[in-house]
């Protein structure tokens, strides 16, 4: 298991020198920032001195490896807007990002699992029909317009909910209900069919037959067999969430890194972009790598060695 | 599931009503963006300028509701010669940690001012001033370079700092806490949620009334600034979408606020002599003029909320406003004549490059263009472009010969007029008679000579078509209907002074 462990992590600094590799690439072919940073009539002296300030008349070779070296010392440099840290700018938002997703994750396992095992096991019954009605209308539906129909819904119209920003609790529903919409609909879906293969399996007939009870017959015995591919799907989809809350964070007024994100592209804030590109990278990783560790403990007949 | 979110949502909404905050006298403004730095003259963005300008004051300011240069921490200037200039400091104020506003504060001020190095953003305006010495504590002279007619205007952006602080601090980090002689002082900012400001009990001027304090929300979604407006979560909201306006025009809480923005719509007719086009000839130029209905793009593609040109780039308000020019009429069949008598009697194809996602509607107004001009036989090759590299192709006249571009500069007909010279880096036209115009008016001190000057070259420029005239966009601006005597102005700075708040 340890061994396993090592070779992992091992494996990921590759991983994650090639994002950063392909980061820094894409950031800095997409031109200039100069133009987008400073206004139109700035005198070219003081676009020329805000290049080298930055470095940015170096040759891209040599903007590389010093931002490799940098890198390595966890210094993403400083942000062409801010003038601050980078990577400081970065987990100054990470706090409000991790509660979203947090929550969203939460949501999308406590309303998603239950309604596919639903579903699965009333099979064909109008309760699978309106769960997979949903759910299909909930991955076809994109999160800006979900976000923005259920400002109008339950902030404008009801005044239930607060239209944006971070404060209360009542602050995370609409944003984390927005973001996990669609994560609910694809878990329910997944767990659904695995319930479905599940529940056909001499196993369940044998748990049947020794007299338990149909909770835990379904509970314990089916959906913890069928839970392997969902946590898959789980952390795979963590990227998804990183992607999610870009469009998510915006549409809320949300303070976190997602809309960071947003603004650093569109000003061309490489350094910002490269830092929120490296740490969803790793926590992408990182998550995937813990998937891995709780298959073993999920299903006693894997184990790593 | 829905079931479940209504639960949820039902059990909330109870809670919900008494915990949204009931900000009684504290308003809370809905910008696009947080503001990078809170120093104003870190940055010439109108969200970051509005909420530091709150705090740290200019010497001068431009009053849109009057339209003109009023004293704030000045008394008033005097030229003593063409190249200098004297300036009278209001006396007894002082900054909100107790530093003296003086004349050290100011020239202090002024040397940050004019260093490249520092506030690159303003290195246009800067690049006038040579320097600043103490004459005495309420008296400073200010040394120009050569004569400079803009100079209120230029005063009005030298925000005046305390020295000690500012040293102890620096530049960066007296962006983020600033401390400033202004109405309102800082209280807390929680990057890109809120930054929170409450009044200056000892301002020296008046305070507005019925506001204790100001809530700065950066909401970059559009419909999300709209639905915080309609909700009562924000008192003001900057940049409403045109779209929403039909919507909130009949709510009785809600007061929509238009204004004339600085920025000037217009297609750029390159006729430099490095762009081969059709373009270089003046009768096509022209024609392209007629071709364009600009009145059918205000009224569908804006709802009426942008304003006419006029045929010349400078707007109603402005020194050198041209009254007796006016927009070329819509008359397709004048354009294809006028284009038969250039030599294209069956039209030409040519490209048009325009930004998508940098102005409000560019897209549609681009592709409004486009379907008018194919039917006098000018076929365009769209090419839309990303905002950042939009930007680069204009500033290196790579968008040339055509294109859609929305031009704001200040508040001086010397900078709308300096977009025209040769010289300037995305001029589209290159004309010895603009010119001598616009260098005569960067320099001629006496207002009457210079609004003739302005007004020629406005007819010169009329004739002489380097751009389609299209139209002057509007701000629109919604706020609380008791939020009394707010009006922001044509550049997206809003002010706080004599505004009040109430019944």
């Amino acid at each position: 298991m340890l061994q396993y462990l090592v070779r992992r992590v091992a494996l990921t600094i590759p991983v994650i020198f090639g994002i950063l590799v392909i980061s820094f690439l894409l950031t800095h072919l997409s031109g200039d920032p100069t133009d987008l940073i400073l206004p139109p009539d700035v005198t070219e002296e003081a676009r020329d001195a805000f290049r080298k300030r930055h470095g940015l008349d170096q040759p891209i070779w040599v903007q590389f490896i010093s931002f490799c070296t940098q890198a390595l010392q966890g210094n993403f440099g400083d942000s062409l807007r801010f003038h601050e840290p980078a990577l400081k700018l970065v987990m100054d938002r990470m706090a409000a990002t991790t509660e979203l997703a947090l929550a969203a994750m939460a949501l999308t396992l406590i309303v998603g699992v239950p309604a596919g095992v639903i579903a699965a096991y009333w099979r064909n019954t109008p309760v699978d029909l309106s769960v997979r009605g949903t759910t299909l209308i909930g991955q076809a539906m994109p999160s800006f317009y979900l976000g923005i129909l259920s400002i109008i819904i339950f902030a404008v119209w009801l005044r239930w909910l607060p239209t944006g920003g971070r404060g209360t609790w009542w602050h995370l529903v609409l944003p984390a209900a927005t973001l996990s919409f669609q994560l609910v609909a694809l878990i329910a879906r997944v767990t659904r069919s695995c319930m479905l293969d599940v529940l056909g399996q001499d196993y369940i007939r044998t748990a049947r037959a020794k007299g338990l009870g149909e909770m835990k017959v379904v509970w314990l015995h089916g959906l913890r067999n069928a839970f392997i591919p969902v946590l898959t799907v789980i952390g795979l989809q963590v990227g998804f969430l990183m992607g999610g809350v870009v469009v998510t964070e915006t549409v809320f007024s949300w303070p976190g890194v997602g809309r960071l994100a947003i603004q650093a592209i569109y000003a061309r804030d490489f350094p910002v972009v490269q830092a929120i590109v490296f740490l969803f990278a790793l926590i992408f990783v990182i998550v995937n790598l813990i998937v891995d560790i709780f298959y073993a403990v999920l299903d006693p007949r894997i184990s790593y060695r | 599931m829905f079931s479940k979110m209504r639960r949820v949502t039902a059990a909330a909404a109870l809670l919900a009503a008494l915990a949204l905050p009931a900000s009684a006298d504290t308003l809370t403004i809905a910008q696009n963006f947080d503001p990078q730095t809170l120093w104003p003259n870190g940055t010439t963005a109108s969200d970051n300028l509005n909420a530091g300008s709150a705090m740290v004051e200019s010497l001068f300011w431009q009053d849109p509701r009057v339209n003109e240069i009023r004293p704030l921490l000045a008394t008033g200037f005097e030229m003593e010669s063409p190249t200098s200039v004297i300036v009278k400091l209001r006396e007894g104020i002082t900054f909100t940690n107790g530093e003296p506003m003086n004349a050290d504060a100011v020239v202090h001020s002024v040397n940050i001012f004019i260093d490249k190095e520092q506030t690159p953003a303003y290195a246009q305006v800067a690049q006038a001033f040579s320097g600043a010495e103490k004459v005495d504590d309420l008296t400073v002279r200010i040394t120009l370079h050569d004569s400079y007619p803009p100079l209120a205007l230029a005063l009005s952006q030298i925000y005046v700092v305390p020295p000690n602080y500012w040293n102890e601090m620096g530049l960066e980090a007296y962006g983020q806490k600033p401390v400033g002689t202004g109405p309102f002082k800082f209280v807390e900012w929680v990057r890109d949620d809120k930054l929170v400001m409450e009044r200056n009990e000892d301002y020296w001027g008046d305070l507005p009334e019925g506001i204790d304090g100001l809530i700065w929300r950066p909401v970059p979604d559009d419909a999300a600034r709209v639905a915080g407006l309609t909700t009562g979560e924000y008192q003001v909201a900057k940049d409403l979408p045109v779209t929403a306006i039909p919507g909130l025009e009949n709510e009785p809480e809600i007061k929509l606020v238009p204004v004339p923005s600085y920025r000037i719509y217009q297609i750029g007719l390159s006729s430099l002599p490095q762009h081969e086009s059709p373009l270089q000839n003046k009768l096509v130029r022209q024609a392209l003029n007629y071709a364009v209905d600009k009145e059918a793009i205000i009224n569908s593609l804006f709802f009426g909320k942008a304003e006419p040109l006029n045929g010349q780039v400078l707007r109603k308000s402005q020194l050198g406003f041209n009254p007796d020019l006016q927009d070329y009429p819509y008359d397709p069949e004048k354009a294809k004549a006028m284009l038969a008598e250039a030599g294209y009697p069956d039209g030409f194809t040519i490209p048009f490059k325009f930004p998508s996602g940098r102005y409000a509607q560019d897209r549609e107004v681009s592709e409004a263009v486009a379907g008018m001009l194919s039917k006098v036989g000018v076929k365009t090759e769209m090419i839309a472009l990303e905002p950042g590299e939009f930007l680069r192709q204009l500033r290196s006249k790579e968008l040339a010969p055509m294109y859609f571009v929305g031009l704001a500069p200040q508040d001086d007909p010397a900078f709308q007029a300096s977009q025209y010279v040769s010289t300037w880096r995305y001029t589209p036209i290159a004309n010895e008679e603009i010119d001598a115009l616009a260098e005569a008016g960067a320099k001629e001190m006496d207002v009457e000579k210079r609004r003739k000057i302005y007004q020629d070259m406005m007819a010169l420029m009329h004739e002489e078509a380097p751009i389609i005239f299209l139209y002057d966009g509007i701000d629109v601006y919604g706020t609380d209907a008791r939020l009394q005597n707010f009006l922001p102005r044509g550049d997206g700075r809003m002010f706080f002074y004599d505004v009040s708040y109430g019944q």
